[in-house]
């Protein structure tokens, strides 16, 4: 599980371009829109892609989609459970 | 009709320190390898961490020199934004296309679609100025920036109080669309110092360039140096079509050749244009001055940007330097200046600025 959060976390880095922002630098409980990382709508379109991408996970419906994309902690669980590839 | 649309600002992020306009030819930038890249800028200034680190360099540049040229002139909210592109943001569109074929149009990301698009600059600075106007993107390859100017001259003429217009180009250079234009012959074969350009005139091709050029326009004169007076575009015309449209066009104005003190000229060094440039040079009279700019901008649609910035810089400073002296002419006024701007695929672009001090 350790292994997958750091993993997440660079990818999560790239994907979004977060400049200059190391992997230990982001809680794994961290909210990831508003306060924490501070994303915005824009960035859960690229998290969903980096999810499909990665783990072959699509995520179809909405509401389900803001619960797993919470915090690296939530997207790892759902990653665990959930991965194809 | 005859609108005059006043350069209340200008500001320019290109191959040479326009940006800093005090700096300009401090040195001269040059290339070797046929492509003039733009300068960086501090973009920060204009754009949150958040939305920079998503954006393309050519969004940033737009972006940036379109908000600084609002500073310049005192406008925090335009009345209208009119921009000209050739191709939008290259990058972006390039990243959408691999990622369409490497993911086989699956699982597509959506910023580089997104920031693709031509009219993202305008929306940018729609945003960040909060303006609900009017917003237009002209993409008409080389007059792209000049349909711009002729939307603002109608939509000034429209207008019954002080209206100020953010008014602009960009385009921008990359290896694939260098690799591509190479291809067919835009750039010159060999290799060549970019500022010595002109001196390559017997050769086929040109260098390539890019650039962000900015300029808020109003109806109203406030402590503009100068103002657009006619816009004339001309698609492959012959060497006697385009003297006759420049007459005309002078005499519409009530000018005559030897009026003319100025030509800034967008001779790009492509031997294919000789048939234009020569006769266009012969005619002027010997009171006017030549200038041209592609040595420093290199060529690319809307390099009349670059002219239009140059030919604001030489009315505020009110000298011309001796970098950018191709004849030196009789007339030490700066009264009256032509931009002729010839593209590759022979577009022609006059365009009539005159001072606006007494």
């Amino acid at each position: 599980m350790e292994d997958l959060k750091r993993t997440l976390k660079q990818q999560i880095i790239d994907s979004l371009n977060l400049q200059g922002m190391k992997p230990e630098e982001i809680d794994d409980n961290a909210p990831l829109f508003g306060d924490g990382l501070g994303l915005d709508s824009i960035d859960s379109l690229e998290l969903m892609v980096l999810l499909e991408r990665n783990y072959g996970i699509k995520i179809e419906d909405a509401r389900e989609g803001r619960k797993i994309l919470t915090s690296v902690q939530t997207m790892a669980e759902y990653i665990q459970q959930h991965r194809k590839i | 009709m005859k609108q005059l649309l006043y350069i209340s600002a200008a500001c320019s992020i290109s191959p040479q320190h326009t940006y800093d306009a005090e700096n300009f030819l401090r040195p001269v930038v040059t290339s070797d390898s046929s492509k003039l890249y733009s300068l960086d800028a501090d973009y920060s200034k204009y754009i949150s961490p958040v939305a920079i680190r998503r954006m393309s360099r050519i969004l940033k540049q737009g972006i940036t020199a379109g908000m600084k040229c609002l500073e310049d002139a005192g406008v925090k909210t335009p009345d209208a934004i009119i921009i000209g592109t050739a191709r939008g943001s290259v990058t972006d569109m390039e990243n959408f296309l691999k990622d369409m074929i490497n993911m086989q149009e699956e699982a597509l990301t959506p910023t580089g679609f997104i920031q693709s698009t031509y009219n993202s600059v305008n929306g940018w600075l729609a945003m960040l100025t909060k303006c609900t106007g009017y917003n237009q993107t002209f993409v008409h390859r080389g007059f792209s920036l000049e349909l711009c100017l002729l939307d603002v001259q109608l939509l000034l003429a429209e207008a019954t109080e002080t209206k100020h217009i953010l008014a602009g180009g960009f385009d921008e250079l990359t290896e694939e669309y260098f690799t591509i234009r190479n291809k067919i012959g835009h750039y010159k074969d060999h290799p060549l110092d970019s500022f010595s350009l002109l001196s390559h005139y017997h050769t086929p091709g040109s260098i390539a360039g890019e650039g962000a050029h900015f300029f808020t326009l109003s109806n109203e004169n406030k402590n503009a140096a100068c103002a657009i007076y006619s816009v004339k575009m001309l698609q492959t015309p012959g060497s006697e079509e385009l003297q006759s449209s420049i007459q005309g066009l002078l005499s519409e104005n009530g000018l005559t050749n030897e009026d003319i003190d100025i030509l800034v000229c967008g001779m790009n060094g492509d031997s294919r244009n000789h048939f234009l440039i020569d006769p266009l040079i012969a005619g002027c009279s010997g009171n006017t001055t030549i200038v041209t700019f592609k040595q420093l901008s290199g060529e690319y649609d809307t390099a009349s940007g670059f002219g239009l910035w140059l030919t604001n810089y030489l009315f505020t400073h009110r000298q011309v330097p001796a970098e950018l002296i191709y004849k030196q002419g009789a007339s030490d006024k700066i009264k009256n200046i032509l931009i002729c701007n010839v593209t590759i695929a022979n577009c022609v672009a006059v365009i009539l600025v005159k001072s606006a001090r007494p």
